[in-house]
């Protein structure tokens, strides 16, 4: 009974021997090589490595926003063929779009929900409470700062309210006292959600902190190079000797990859 | 306190300095009247005459009217030529078949110089108001076509991927993301398109059936034919300085309404 369940529906991400390729000039750049994953409903997992891996390509073919040349990415049971705001993803740069206010860019994302005008301000206002932001509904991208905004896109890829959550260097434009708050309330936020949540960073500290799970990836080809479970508790805290020890394991393997 | 103080006084530090070059010149030319013991009424008018000449006909309507006319005629055409431009704009900007369809005629006929029309448009038209509406809807089309049409295929992928990844529709990334991201590239289109229409409602007039030719002619245009015909260089001087003056207030208001509607530009 539980098999046949098993086999209809399959919670979670699967990303099943995918490449893609780009056209560089006269030449074609591998981002990404023959990558298998799965992902557990729930899990908060970081592709970490450094520039021209592939982690961002791979991010934006799970979005739907690129489309790999081989393999497939099954999210929830359904093959990914195009974007969709049931998977959230917030950008490097917030792109909020400055002609609207804060909760007008959050309100962007629930045109196709159903409910009245009235529920979907209650639930943006509900939104913006949750990622800090309460005052800020009617202030325009300009004139927030970097942490504000990119909280402010936080909400916006919430408010669809999806399964997953793609995170971009979300906290890679901020400086390091906006970036440490901003991840703790990213645990937050992902235990308040209860989500699946694949952030790309190149932040081996911020992977540590976040994750259950941090794939490396290395470049040219973009490829999975290893897999690392964090099994510490959360809050976890960077001074502890299990934190540290994980952190220099990792950077000990960056080291020794070919440039 | 002395901060209150002290805005007025640094605009009044500042604000000055746009007159130095006009108040220069003002003081030359005063100079040189005084200084010139006969001079010739044809070459240059004393201040004195200019002022006395610009109150007469401020007074008589005749420059006022002059004026309005203008303003009125410069307005129509730019409303016509701009509507059109833009919407010729959008189908070039936002539909490939529209761009396949129009961006060659559209850039072929962009090449004709503005008075180049004169000798199509008057054997259509006669040379009364609706040739010379024409003629500068004509120049007020291709700014705003053009602006429009670059303005919405240059929108940012950052942004249509936002809309892309919020699953928008067409309808919903055109109003959403589209026409607000190239709003700034349509407005300054505008400005040109509106500062051609002036410029083309003084030409339009001038050339095409002066008072003094027909008597069908009206507007600044108009007015500096005849001041010219007649060699009346005081009301030479009043056209071209109203000419000037009436343009910048446009200019100006145009720039500043442009900032109120798009305050996030001004980073």
């Amino acid at each position: 009974m539980a098999s046949a369940l098993a086999s209809t529906f399959e919670p979670g991400v699967r990303i099943d021997h995918v490449s893609k390729s780009f056209r560089v000039g006269a030449g074609e750049v591998h981002a990404v090589h023959d990558v298998s994953l799965t992902v557990k409903s729930g899990e908060f997992l970081t592709l970490l490595g450094p520039s021209g891996c592939g982690k961002s390509t791979l991010l934006r073919m799970l979005a739907g926003l690129d489309t790999p040349d081989n393999g497939d990415i099954i999210v929830e049971g359904d093959r990914i063929r195009k974007p969709s705001i049931a998977r959230g993803i917030v950008f490097q740069d917030h792109r909020l779009l400055p002609w609207l206010s804060v909760s007008e860019n959050v309100a962007l994302s629930l045109h196709t929900s159903p409910g009245s005008a009235a529920d979907k301000a209650k639930h943006v206002q509900a939104l913006l409470d949750l990622v800090g932001l309460a005052g800020f509904a009617n202030a325009r991208p300009h004139q927030l700062s970097g942490g504000m905004s990119q909280r402010a896109a936080i909400a916006r890829a919430l408010a669809p309210k999806p399964r997953l959550l793609l995170l971009d260097e979300p906290l890679g434009a901020l400086d390091s006292l906006t970036r440490g708050r901003l991840q703790n309330e990213l645990l937050r936020l992902w235990k308040h959600e209860n989500i699946t949540v694949i952030m790309v960073t190149h932040d081996v500290e911020e992977a540590v902190f976040l994750s259950n799970r941090i794939v490396l990836m290395d470049p040219r080809p973009g490829r999975v190079r290893d897999v690392f479970p964090v099994d510490l508790p959360h809050p976890r805290k960077r001074t502890d000797p299990a934190f540290i020890a994980l952190r220099q394991t990792i950077l000990d393997v960056l080291e020794k990859q070919p440039h | 306190m002395s901060g209150a103080a002290a805005i007025p006084q640094r605009f009044l530090s500042n604000a000055w300095k746009p007159l130095l070059v006009p108040g220069v010149l003002i003081l030359i030319w005063t100079a040189w009247s005084l200084l010139t013991v006969q001079s010739d009424a044809r070459m240059l008018v004393s201040p004195a005459t200019f002022l006395s000449a610009l109150a007469g006909d401020t007074a008589s309507g005749f420059l006022p009217a002059a004026i309005l006319a203008t303003l009125l005629r410069a307005l129509a055409g730019f409303v016509i030529g701009a509507g059109f431009g833009f919407v010729i704009g959008l189908a070039i900007g936002l539909s490939r078949i529209g761009s396949l369809a129009l961006s060659p005629t559209i850039d072929s006929l962009r090449q004709i110089a503005l008075f180049a029309w004169i000798p199509l448009l008057s054997a259509w038209l006669g040379n009364g108001e609706a040739m010379k509406i024409t003629l500068i809807a004509l120049g007020a089309l291709f700014p705003v076509a053009l602006a429009t049409a670059a303005g919405c295929t240059g929108v940012g992928s950052p942004f249509l991927e936002v809309g892309r990844a919020l699953e928008l529709d067409r309808r919903t990334t055109i109003r959403k993301i589209i026409l607000p991201a190239a709003a700034p590239a349509i407005v300054a289109g505008l400005e040109l398109s509106l500062n051609i229409s002036w410029l083309g409602t003084i030409g339009a007039e001038y050339l095409i059936g002066t008072g003094y030719i027909n008597g069908m002619g009206d507007g600044l245009g108009a007015y500096l034919a005849q001041a010219r015909e007649f060699a009346r260089m005081d009301r030479v001087l009043i056209g071209v300085l109203a000419l000037a003056l009436v343009g910048l207030t446009l200019d100006r208001t145009v720039a500043w309404l442009s900032r109120r509607i798009f305050p996030w530009q001004a980073r």
